[in-house]
């Protein structure tokens, strides 16, 4: 078996799985008649078609040729995903203004050759500028310092 | 005249001070976020999103309003100067409109794209002026079994004009559509797929969805595909008058492309992209000169930016009269009525009369605030340009972090958004487009509902979908299309379509 198209494989299996497990999770709702749809009948259907597409992508991705998918690079997705992450987790303690900072300089380092001075001036300043916008003058509800 | 009588109801909940700020708030950030290269409307308005919610249901729909034909605007600017469509409804202007400006005519490309846009903004909001009304007694006759026909219809659509596989294209809504059902069944309030987190019980977030499938996703892939840097060819306000022979050649593309672009807004599935397409496909084949098509035909500037901004104004009315939004722009604009406390539909016209004409009224003002911030002030749309892309991401990151927090405080958010980049990130490498999932989860809930109630009518007999003439027509468009799609010459120039890109 060789897979011709390997971006229609990934999608195909992922399209199985998705498919998969939504009917399995699925399973324990009532699904009823056309008649009286219980709240299963119209997702088991869907997900249903979702695994029925994916075989249909999956087998097409053995026969026809089609792009490569492109080599995934780590630094950019662990490095933006840890900076949301760690700006979620310490808002609520740390307070608005060092947590965008925080965000502003993990964000910098998903590229390479970061210039760390410049990085921490413009987190500041970017951090000032959208805490003044979102806390000051929409009077959105949010801690700006620690201990509130 | 009823129309100028609504139309004045409008323009005075619309004129307030307040609102007129909003507006102008609203297209110059729309602008500002759009002239950015590779961010079309919809990352645009998902990233701007957040800061409307404090506001007040009209001003935030006319700020959100604003932020669409601000960005579109935006779009076109980045298009012709740099060559760099940012969506795909600007990328007909892309090769019309760089080919202007390396000619030294930037400036006149540039008018001619405002004016072409506003001249057919002042038709579209005309046009929904005069068709809402008429259109939403229309949608009162709408049943259940019409209502799931014209989704079905709309989907389809949005499968046809997405890029890439029809497959995928189709498995994307379908998996949109799972997603929309997400949460406690209205009918029974058994809840389905939440997996045992409360904070799903109310169904998946939409603010969390969009920002990481579209805002997110994008910067990572900027990130690991920096674009090619491109000089921005420079412009002086001097230049921009078009000289009489382009103005000649401008002016009649603008009108068709207007009439054009207004029709194809109202169709399901219709908008911005379908209409620009169109157009210029239509000015390429009634020219009598096709061969400097490519080579910076003004009537390939005027027609399609005429046509795209009078459909991005006509794809209101099926949100508007029929609750239904037509393309994925129209399903963000309706998660964030919802979020409003608003569910569009023919209701919306009667008891909130000042919110329908306000936003339509708004629309008008939102488009000659373009013509005024864009022409004079392009220097510095395009010394935005130069700023480098280091400095943007995490700026625009810091904002959807906190865009989602001040919207609710609950940690759970920022999981689901990080899982939303992450879905859009392996989505992106597999070579699938997200913008019709989004379609799918908006009308998710609505299609069951709507089938589920047309065959408790029929009492489980399908038949109905044919029995009822609305909904018969519909499916049979609706099967039109799918042929269309298998037929292969269709499908041919579907893909060279998309080729140019």
């Amino acid at each position: 078996m060789v897979i011709k198209s390997p971006q229609d494989f990934g999608a195909g299996i992922l399209f199985i799985l998705f498919g998969a497990v939504g009917l399995y999770v699925g399973s324990d709702l009532t699904f009823g008649s056309a008649r009286n749809m219980g709240p299963g009948y119209f997702p088991m259907i869907i997900c249903g078609l979702i695994a029925l597409i994916g075989l249909i992508v999956t087998v097409k991705s053995l026969a026809i040729e089609g792009p490569a998918i492109e080599r995934i690079q780590l630094r950019p997705i662990v490095f933006i995903l840890l900076a949301i992450a760690a700006f979620g987790i310490l808002i609520a303690e740390i307070g608005a203004v060092i947590s965008s900072i925080l965000l502003i300089m993990f964000a910098a380092y998903a590229r390479r050759d970061v210039k760390p001075v410049e990085t921490v001036v413009f987190a500041v300043t970017t951090a000032a500028f959208v805490v003044i916008i979102f806390v000051y003058a929409l009077g959105q509800p949010m801690p700006v310092w620690w201990g509130r | 005249m009823e129309v100028f009588e609504h139309l004045a109801t409008g323009f005075m909940a619309a004129g307030s001070l307040e609102n007129l700020m909003f507006c102008l708030i609203g297209v110059v950030l729309g602008t500002l976020i759009g002239v950015l290269p590779g961010i079309g409307p919809i990352p645009a308005l998902a990233i701007l999103l957040p800061i409307t919610f404090g506001l007040d249901p009209l001003s935030s729909l006319i700020m959100l309003a604003g932020i669409y034909y601000g960005a579109q605007y935006g779009g076109s600017t980045t298009s012709i100067l740099v060559n760099m469509p940012g969506e795909a409804s600007s990328v007909v202007t892309c090769i019309e409109g760089h080919q202007m400006a390396r000619k030294g005519r930037a400036g006149a490309a540039l008018a001619i794209a405002a004016l072409g846009s506003f001249f057919a903004g002042t038709i579209g909001t005309v046009f929904i002026a005069a068709f809402g009304p008429p259109l939403a007694s229309i949608a009162q006759q709408f049943n259940s079994p019409d209502y799931f026909a014209l989704m079905l219809l709309g989907l389809t659509m949005a499968i046809v004009l997405a890029h890439g596989s029809v497959l995928k294209a189709v498995a994307m809504v379908l998996i949109g559509l799972l997603l929309g059902l997400v949460g406690t069944d209205i009918n029974t309030g058994l809840t389905r797929y939440t997996f045992g987190l409360s904070g799903l019980w109310e169904g998946i977030d939409f603010l969390p969805l969009v920002l990481g499938l579209f805002g997110i996703v994008e910067i990572i892939r900027n990130l690991e595909n920096p674009p090619p840097p491109r000089e921005a060819i420079s412009t002086r306000m001097r230049d921009m008058w078009p000289t009489k022979k382009e103005f000649k050649e401008a002016y009649p593309a603008a009108l068709r492309g207007t009439g054009l672009g207004s029709l194809l807004g109202i169709l399901p599935g219709g908008g911005a992209v379908l209409a620009s397409f169109a157009s210029y496909t239509l000015e390429k084949k009634i020219s009598k000169n096709p061969r400097k098509f490519g080579t910076g035909a003004v009537e390939g500037v005027a027609g399609p930016e005429a046509a795209n901004n009078a459909a991005a104004q006509t794809s209101f009315i099926p949100l508007l009269t029929l609750g239904i939004p037509s393309n994925p722009i129209m399903a963000i604009m309706m998660g964030a009525m919802i979020i409003q406390g608003i569910q569009p539909g023919a209701a919306v016209m009667t008891t909130r009369p000042d919110l329908f004409w306000g936003m339509v009224a708004s629309m008008w003002i939102g488009n000659l605030m373009l013509v005024v911030i864009n022409l004079p002030m392009i220097g510095i749309w395009v010394k935005l340009l130069s700023v480098p892309y280091r400095l943007l991401y995490p700026a625009i990151l810091l904002f959807c972090a906190i865009g989602v927090y001040s919207t609710s405080t609950e940690p759970f958010m920022m999981v689901l958004m990080i899982v939303f980049t992450v879905f859009g990130y392996i989505l992106f490498k597999l070579g699938c487009e997200p913008a019709p999932m989004v379609l799918g989860f908006i009308l998710g809930p609505l299609m069951e509902e709507n089938l589920r109630r047309s065959l408790v009518i029929s009492r489980g007999d399908p038949t109905i979908f044919i029995d009822r003439p609305i909904s018969a027509t519909l499916l049979v468009a609706t099967v039109l299309m799918l042929c269309l799609i298998i037929f292969p010459q269709f499908r041919k120039t579907r893909e060279e379509a998309f080729q140019e890109e």
